[in-house]
């Protein structure tokens, strides 16, 4: 973990109409490190990401990579500074093959007399290839349609979308083992310590606090669309973070 | 865990079968009427000449049937393709017949008309939101309200050679010219849903939109491609309607809108979005062909035509949904489902129903006198 948070974001205010969703939120995630985001339903834990990724943009407040000002219109302009979501829904197309999934938008391809083909082939070694080394995932067959695969693995199929992208460097979850059983859980908590070895910045929202003292470095708590406090996995305990997010008085509260 | 196992094998010969299902159905239903008209008609049904019929039939329906796969897969729908048909050939004849166009620009400005009136039909989708049924729909009664408007009641016939021979030209010792047009763009269609950016999007926008868009697949343009794909091909069998016939009217191509779906919703593409089967379409189509040439051979009056249409796409719709659902229970499951309450409450008024209808024919049977003095 270096001293530099690879991304800062300073006095995030988003209002949505009449409804402040976020006041004046500032977050910190560095290379190297999974900092987790808790918090009750609709303390606007999907919103500060959907910031963070161009999705949305802010009423106010300021975003930093590297120390730089970021300016995003669009998700794709996230993308282009090597931010990218995995977002609950996955966003994959279940009737096209895993591959095809992963290659989204981005299609590889190949000219045959000056004309543009798909690469078909190639998208599938690749995708293959993409999913063994840097998630350990081996699918059965590669040309089934993706309905047909696991949670876990539709899971690192969208994974594998993101981290293609060699130049990316903050990879965002928002609950990604909310529709999952134990042992797939627990395959996807393992990729994501395998990310964090990689060197990104992952920062991994979460209801299940089990899960967030597994994997998390650093827990960000958020209440009713503030920033109450920020945890230290090593030095605290499931019950402070616990009183953090319900807003209970607990002896040590920051 | 071995609950587990046990259903992903169980799973995985459906999943085995799954992709050829597209061509099974519609093969099992061509061998019926083989074998049907192998008993009925023989004589006439296979004479070589009937075969050229049914090819030639055919023929007209595939670039269609292309585009629609398209269309269909993206959860789309085109009504509006006949009356484009209509208009498109009557531009082109006028073109000809008025102004003296040579053939060989006539008919490329005839499928670009088609192209652009798709495009019209893709923008009013997805521009000014109207629901492809309702947008088509209305664009149908404009395209052919225009035809009206342009040909009056006028026949028009005599084409230059180009034009015929698109239509019902024959390559000496192999098939008709309009066969090997139709077969070429089925083929092409294959193509470029396989190997196209084009085609892999219109599978992931029919798949799930929200994804498509998440991942910054441009969805109402490829949108709007597909209707574009979808007008031009209308306006080739306009072109091909007019040179089969060397006549055109307002009035042609009635039906194909429902008789292109129909061949590709039997072909196994799904209404759902998401599941193309151009090989299916292609089969789909050859299908209907048979199955109305067949009609005509056994001499059935030319209005069946329409309900055994209607009949073959509802019961192919129906089966694909029953084959394509992940959590049948089989036979057992559908007797148990049928002795639910609300399947008895269900069978109770449809009982009703048809009770009120055999109570009222029977008072008018009871007071009926004789209906000829009353004219
Ligand atoms: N597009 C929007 N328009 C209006 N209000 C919104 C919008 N998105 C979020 N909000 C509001 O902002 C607040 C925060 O919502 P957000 O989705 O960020 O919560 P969350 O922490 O992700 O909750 P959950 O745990 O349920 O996912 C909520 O009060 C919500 O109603
Ligand atoms: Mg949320």
């Amino acid at each position: 973990m270096t001293d530099h948070p690879l991304v800062q974001m300073r006095g995030i205010t988003k209002r949505f109409g009449g409804v402040t969703a976020l006041q004046d939120v500032n977050l910190e995630a560095y290379a190297g490190e999974v900092l987790a985001i808790v918090g009750d339903n609709g303390a606007g834990k999907s919103t500060l990401i959907k910031i963070l990724t161009g999705v949305y943009q802010p009423s106010e407040g300021e975003i930093f990579l590297d120390g730089q000002p970021l300016e995003m219109a669009s998700h794709s302009d996230a993308i282009a500074q090597g931010i990218d979501a995995v977002y609950q829904t996955l966003a994959l197309a279940d009737h096209l093959t895993p591959a095809a999934n992963m290659f989204l938008g981005t299609e590889l391809t190949r000219k045959v007399a000056g004309i543009e083909f798909l690469d078909n082939r190639r998208m599938k070694s690749e995708a293959a290839r993409v999913l063994d080394e840097r998630l350990g995932v081996r699918l059965r067959s590669m040309d089934v349609t993706t309905d047909s695969l696991s949670g876990g693995q539709r899971q690192a199929v969208a994974i594998a979308r993101a981290v293609y992208h060699e130049d990316l460097r903050v990879l965002v979850m928002d609950e990604p083992t909310a529709a999952l059983g134990p042992q797939e859980t627990a395959r996807t908590l393992k990729l994501i310590k395998a990310l964090r070895e990689q060197g990104l910045a992952v920062i991994l929202i979460s209801h299940s606090l089990d899960d967030v003292f597994e994997v998390a470095d650093r827990v960000h708590v958020q209440r009713r669309g503030r920033r109450v406090g920020v945890v230290e996995t090593a030095n605290s305990t499931v019950q402070e973070v616990l009183g953090l997010i319900v807003g209970a008085p607990a002896n040590d509260a920051a | 865990m071995s609950a587990v196992a046990t259903n992903s094998t169980s799973r995985s010969l459906m999943e085995r079968l799954e992709p050829y299902l597209a061509i099974i159905g519609p093969m099992v239903m061509i061998l019926a009427i083989l074998l049907f008209m192998g008993v009925a008609e023989p004589a006439r049904y296979f004479r070589l000449s009937n075969l050229n019929l049914i090819l030639l039939d055919a023929a007209l329906y595939m670039p269609m049937a292309m585009a629609m796969t398209f269309v269909i897969t993206q959860r789309g729908i085109d009504l509006s393709i006949g009356s484009i048909a209509a208009l498109s050939g009557i531009l082109m004849a006028f073109l000809i017949k008025q102004y003296g166009f040579p053939a060989y620009v006539a008919v490329p400005l005839a499928l670009v008309l088609g192209a652009l009136m798709g495009l019209i039909n893709g923008l009013i989708i997805t521009r000014f939101k109207v629901p492809d049924l309702i947008g088509t729909l209305a664009m149908d009664l404009v395209y052919r309200g225009l035809a009206l408007v342009i040909a009056k009641g006028l026949v028009l016939a005599r084409f230059p050679e180009m034009v015929t021979e698109i239509g019902r030209g024959q390559i000496p010792g192999f098939i008709p010219v309009p066969v090997v047009i139709g077969l070429l763009t089925m083929a092409l269609g294959y193509m470029v849903l396989k190997q196209t950016h084009f085609g892999r999007y219109t599978i992931a926008i029919g798949s799930s939109p929200e994804a498509s868009e998440m991942t910054g697949v441009a969805v109402d343009r490829h949108k709007v491609y597909a209707y574009v794909l979808m007008g031009a091909c209308a306006a080739l069998a306009g072109v091909m309607l007019t040179g089969k016939l060397n006549a055109i009217q307002a009035t042609s191509a009635p039906y194909f809108n429902l008789h292109v779906i129909a061949a590709v919703v039997v072909g196994g593409t799904s209404l759902f979005g998401g599941r193309p089967s151009m090989v299916g379409s292609l089969a789909g189509v050859l299908l209907l062909s048979m199955m109305i040439n067949a009609l005509v051979t056994l001499r059935i009056e030319f209005f069946w035509q329409s309900v055994a249409s209607g009949v073959v796409i509802v019961s192919s719709v129906a089966l694909y949904t029953w084959i394509q659902k992940k959590d049948r229970d089989g036979a057992l499951g559908l007797l148990a489902s049928l002795r639910s309450k609300e399947a008895q409450r269900m069978f109770r008024f449809s009982a009703a129903l048809l009770g009120a209808l055999i109570l009222l024919l029977a008072i008018g049977a009871g007071l009926a006198v004789d209906p000829t003095p009353s004219g």
